[in-house]
């Protein structure tokens, strides 16, 4: 595949290798774009497959001698080798991939994870509701949304962040304003010393701009911060939403990904393989959940 | 299935046959100071079958403490070799308890996917079980498990007047027993099962265990959580030496050389501080009561839902090696039935 990830014809025979469940796949990273100071655009490309995804699911990407680590999908699902992932630099690993370039190597497990059951949302409204890098999970469903408008009726994203300084796909977003068929909103919850003259509040406020939608003809899709989710469901629920109308995609430490490490339980859930996305209704008794 | 019988003296003598002729390694219960632990026997005569507890149940040898999961050249994704190291061995003298828990773990290593690096190292081995002959103070075994670890062994044996009754349950088991001087079993099922149960639990689990999962969903706010969790130096003991306990962190180790590294499995759980902290240092499980609930939880209501068996195999040790003497099931919930 290159020169330099140190592939061998041979890795792939036997049944060790054919059986095993943490053996990663070469991916070679084909595009970096930074979009905050510490996170960055990437993407990666298999060497013979699709990743073959769905929204919202997510992968083990590996960096020998460094480790591993679950990070969300951010592209649609699509026939090419590629995919996208936006990686915020918190730890060895992403810190690892953040030092790479184009045409350095990673390994791949995945995906793994229950995704936004995009068929079930057919006809209806979509409103996505994302905060910070949530918005790097939702932008997987939003995009496939996009791709597939007329199966959906009205679609509304919003997305909060802490500071203009964070805002993520910039340009994407300024394509979604101009679109006249999805309705977008953002807030900052500080401005602090950014030009700046867009909404300023947490996310919650940005619900009332939604203006009039029938809750039973919508769903809407949270992503974000763990402290978020309370208070968004707290408007929903004012707005009427039923909570089989709420999804949302939570975040644990998803360490093998395969449902045995224990890493990411939550209550009799394990994140990894039982979501990341779940249906709010599902999980609202589960003491560990929110 | 067939029940025969053989001398003491001729299983050991048949055991050293065994161990010389290094078709398996075999391991077996040896005395380490006051206590006892599975280890490689190179005589016979080191094996102890009248034993209370071991350190450390058998899972060391299916999912050891350290185990490589990759090899590779470090920054070189290409080399990534997957690693399943493993060798015939046959563990003599395990007791039903820690049977149960090998028939749990097989379930959650085999259900969904498979994760041969366990699977593997189970089918390279011959389980040879036995009852307890020895009281030990923290057991309560036969309060939550059944017999289910017989679905597991391939050998039982029953110790009686210094022969023990042999029963073979696995044609594996036929097989590893051929060249032993077994001679036709001549104790009624009575005297057997008399013989099994000769030596009781010195504890014993305040609820019946079937509705143990019910019971702790209705006392997920309980004091009892805080009362003991507060106490929990989250030192990691309880679930290091639990037969059922199989979390684990995946870690990085590189020669000096910089020429190979692995990717190593080693044991975690989920009473350590750091278990569910995630990237930007959010800890799900924060508070020691929180970690201390789930361990419970998980042992009495979690695994019970996913895989139908009881989460705990009440072999005693958690009780046995917690400092603060707070990490004993029946202790927990002989508090929850004392402050309803």
């Amino acid at each position: 595949m290159c020169e330099n990830c140190g592939c061998t014809e041979t890795n792939q025979k036997d049944d060790v290798q054919k059986n095993s469940i943490y053996l990663p796949e070469v991916a070679k990273l084909t595009q970096k774009k930074k979009m905050t100071p510490f996170d960055s655009f990437f993407e990666f490309q298999l060497k013979d497959r699709p990743l073959g995804h769905l929204p919202g699911q997510f992968a083990e990407i590996s960096v020998p001698g460094i480790g591993e680590a679950p990070i969300s999908i951010s592209s649609a699902p699509s026939e090419a080798n590629t995919f996208e992932m936006v990686i915020r630099n918190v730890g060895s690993v992403t810190n690892a991939i953040h030092s790479m370039e184009p045409g350095e190597c990673v390994g791949v497990r995945g995906p793994f994870g229950t995704s936004f059951p995009m068929n079930n949302l057919k006809g209806k409204n979509l409103l996505f509701v994302t905060g910070g890098i949530g918005l790097v999970p939702a932008r997987s469903a939003i995009l496939y949304a996009m791709e597939h408008r007329k199966d959906y009726k009205d679609f509304f994203i919003l997305f909060g962040c802490k500071d203009p300084g964070q805002r993520l796909f910039t340009d994407e977003i300024e394509n979604w304003k101009k679109r006249d068929d999805v309705i977008f909103h953002e807030t900052v919850d500080r401005k602090e010393n950014f030009p700046w003259d867009g909404n300023v509040g947490v996310i919650t406020t940005l619900l009332p701009k939604v203006g009039k939608v029938d809750p039973k003809e919508t769903y809407a899709i949270i992503v974000g911060p763990p402290v978020m989710y309370k208070f968004v469901i707290m408007g929903l629920r004012d707005l009427e939403f039923p909570d089989d109308h709420i999804i949302v995609s939570l975040e644990r430490r998803m360490k093998c990904g395969v449902g045995k490490c224990g890493h990411c339980q939550m209550d009799n859930k394990y994140v990894c393989q039982d979501g990341p996305v779940f249906y709010y209704d599902d999980i609202k008794h589960l003491k560990e959940a929110i | 299935m067939e029940i025969l019988k053989i001398s003491k003296n001729d299983f050991y003598s048949f055991l050293d046959r065994k161990i010389a002729a290094k078709e398996s390694k075999t391991i077996g219960v040896v005395k380490k100071g006051s206590h006892y632990v599975f280890a490689q026997l190179d005589a016979a005569s080191d094996l102890c079958l009248d034993y209370d507890v071991t350190i450390l149940p058998p899972k060391k040898y299916f999912q050891p403490p350290k185990e490589v999961l990759l090899k590779y050249v470090p920054k070189k994704p290409g080399s990534y070799v997957a690693v399943n190291e493993c060798e015939p061995i046959t563990i003599v003298g395990i007791h039903y308890y820690d049977l149960a828990a090998i028939y749990l773990m097989d379930k959650a290593f085999s259900e969904g996917e498979r994760d041969e690096n366990y699977l593997k190292k189970r089918e390279n081995s011959l389980l040879i079980g036995m009852y307890p002959t020895k009281p030990q103070k923290n057991r309560f075994a036969r309060s939550v498990t059944k017999d289910q670890g017989r679905h597991v062994a391939d050998i039982m044996l029953t110790e009686i007047a210094g022969h023990l009754v042999v029963e073979i349950l696995t044609p594996k088991g036929q097989e590893y027993l051929k060249d032993a001087k077994t001679v036709k079993n001549d104790y009624s099922m009575k005297e057997i099962e008399d013989a099994r149960n000769n030596v009781k639990d010195d504890q014993k689990l305040p609820l019946a265990v079937e509705v143990v999962p019910q019971y702790l969903g209705n006392h997920y706010e309980h004091p009892v959580w805080e009362h003991f969790g507060e106490k929990c130096f989250s030192c990691g003991s309880c679930v290091l030496v639990c037969p059922t306990c199989y979390c684990f962190d995946a870690r990085e180790e590189i020669e000096l050389s910089l020429a190979e590294g692995k990717r190593v499995r080693v044991w975690d759980g989920c009473m350590l501080e750091d278990f569910a902290v995630v990237a930007d240092g959010h800890n799900f499980r924060k508070n020691k009561s929180s970690r201390f609930r789930h361990r419970i939880f998980r042992k009495g209501k979690h695994l019970p839902e996913k895989y139908g068996y009881f989460g705990c195999v009440g072999c005693g040790r958690c009780a046995n090696s917690c400092t603060a003497d707070i990490a004993g099931p029946v202790k927990v919930f002989n508090y929850m039935e004392e402050n309803k």
